[in-house]
């Protein structure tokens, strides 16, 4: 083997740490995507749930059943913390992002369900949030603004779903709530587009548009079943409120 | 529904629109001086060897300059949000880098340490994967900016010819492969620094012919 000069070993101890620093970068890369991947799985699993509450009995049973893959959830974000610490957490946003918006968008609906509200980033964050070594409770992973935005302007779709499934129940009181609150997300969507750029949020919105046109629709088509099945009964059409 | 979410929503990202123009701004005055310092450096490949020094000094005014610009970036970003608005600047401070690099090499033919670039442009080369309290240039603009120099060294030589500086090529040649040899070592992933390392190989192929 040929010697090498002290020039060329010092430039290869230099590219050896390089290619560790390289390396290690790259496999917290690709943990953070895995397990932002098992964070989306599981979180449209706790939607499909969710959206059962028509079919089933008792909401309970529904709320109770997320409530225990919730606990799932947090584990994974437990995992998925140790690799977003300090500045790792903007780093790798682009790679855990994904998971994070499915997971919110999965508490959301939660929240509509239950409470009939918006979730607020806060909220999300206390969701998120479980005690430290220290006793402290903190919030997991930071929840940009844009993840908090992308996670609930994907509400909308399911919402419709749920929607769907009410009006095939008959239960117009849900659909009302329902449609009330697509429109406030879109007025409220509409206000954040007008503010800077949010990646992505312009798609988001053609879905938001079109699920509120069939939840309209929808609802257009319930009240006119229902008040000409009140006039073929008699009785005074229902005044339709909408 | 609660308006004020999306009120404060609002806000906050008119906020940040705002800080983005100010960081295209920054970005744009670095982008000027180190266009500047480009074309001063380009002279190196019109002289021999030992007239490269003149060419190295006659940029000390814009690293000046530079420095000031990447200041006036620095200042801008809290530390803590440094990799939400990364993208925005990383080719303007590679470009920074390469500039180094390639003034480095002509000073004292040997490739510019990140300590080097430290003195020359007044911030940190983050070599390792851990968290960061301040503004730092990472090492993947640190290494884009080598790749940079693997394209001055094929032209230098060819140049070198032209001047009849008759050893530089040789010298060109071994600093060459054995940087070459370096960057070898990295593992690279199939990203922007993958596709510059494969081009790397025909400017080595253009020095050895020369």
């Amino acid at each position: 083997m040929a010697d090498i000069t002290d020039s060329k070993r010092q430039v290869l101890a230099l590219f050896t740490g390089y290619r560790d620093t390289l390396d290690s970068h790259h496999d917290q890369r690709e943990r953070v995507i895995k397990c932002s991947r098992d964070i989306t799985a599981l979180s449209k699993k706790i939607v499909f749930s969710l959206l059962r509450i028509t079919q089933e009995s008792s909401p309970e049973s529904v709320f109770k059943d997320a409530e225990n893959k919730h606990k799932q959830v947090l584990d994974l974000f437990r995992k998925i913390s140790v690799e977003l610490q300090g500045s790792n957490s903007l780093k790798y946003n682009r790679q855990a992002t994904p998971g994070l918006q499915e997971y919110i968008e999965a508490i959301g609906l939660w929240a509509f369900l239950q409470d009939n509200v918006l979730i607020s980033k806060d909220q999300v964050l206390q969701r998120l949030s479980v005690p430290g070594p220290d006793g402290v409770v903190a919030p997991l992973v930071s929840v940009t603004d844009e993840d908090y935005i992308l996670g609930i302007s994907d509400l909308p779709g399911e919402v419709n779903r749920y929607c769907i499934n009410a009006i095939g129940k008959g239960e117009h009181e849900a659909v009302r709530r329902c449609l009330m609150f697509l429109r406030q997300m879109k007025e409220g969507i509409n206000m954040l587009m007008c503010s800077g750029y949010v990646r992505d949020l312009d798609k988001k919105v053609a879905v938001l548009d079109s699920s509120l046109e069939k939840t309209e629709r929808a609802y257009y088509s319930m009240s006119i079943r229902d008040s000409e099945m009140n006039t073929q009964n008699g009785r005074l059409s229902m005044a339709v409120d909408i | 529904m609660d308006v004020q979410v999306f009120v404060d929503l609002q806000d906050r990202l008119d906020q940040e629109s705002t800080l983005r123009e100010s960081i295209k701004d920054a970005v744009k005055e670095l982008n000027k001086t180190c266009r500047l310092a480009s074309a001063k450096l380009a002279k190196a490949h019109a002289v021999p060897k030992s007239q490269s020094q003149e060419v190295t000094d006659s940029i000390k005014p814009q690293f000046e300059a530079i420095r000031q610009n990447i200041g006036t970036l620095v200042a801008l970003i809290q530390p803590v949000a440094f990799y939400k608005y990364h993208e925005m600047w990383t080719n303007a401070i590679q470009g920074a880098c390469a500039l180094v690099v390639f003034a480095v090499y002509l000073e004292s033919a040997r490739l510019a340490t990140p300590e080097d670039i430290q003195a020359y442009v007044g911030c940190r080369v983050n070599t390792d994967n851990t968290d960061i309290a301040e503004f730092v240039i990472t090492l993947e603009e640190y290494l884009h900016a080598i790749v940079s120099l693997f394209n001055e060294l094929s032209r230098l030589a060819v140049n070198s010819v032209i001047v009849n500086d008759v050893q530089r090529p040789q010298e060109i040649s071994a600093f060459a492969s054995e940087l070459y040899a370096g960057f070898q070592l990295l593992n690279l992933k199939n990203d922007s620094l993958r596709r510059r390392f494969d081009s790397i190989k025909y400017d080595i192929k253009k020095i050895e012919e020369v």
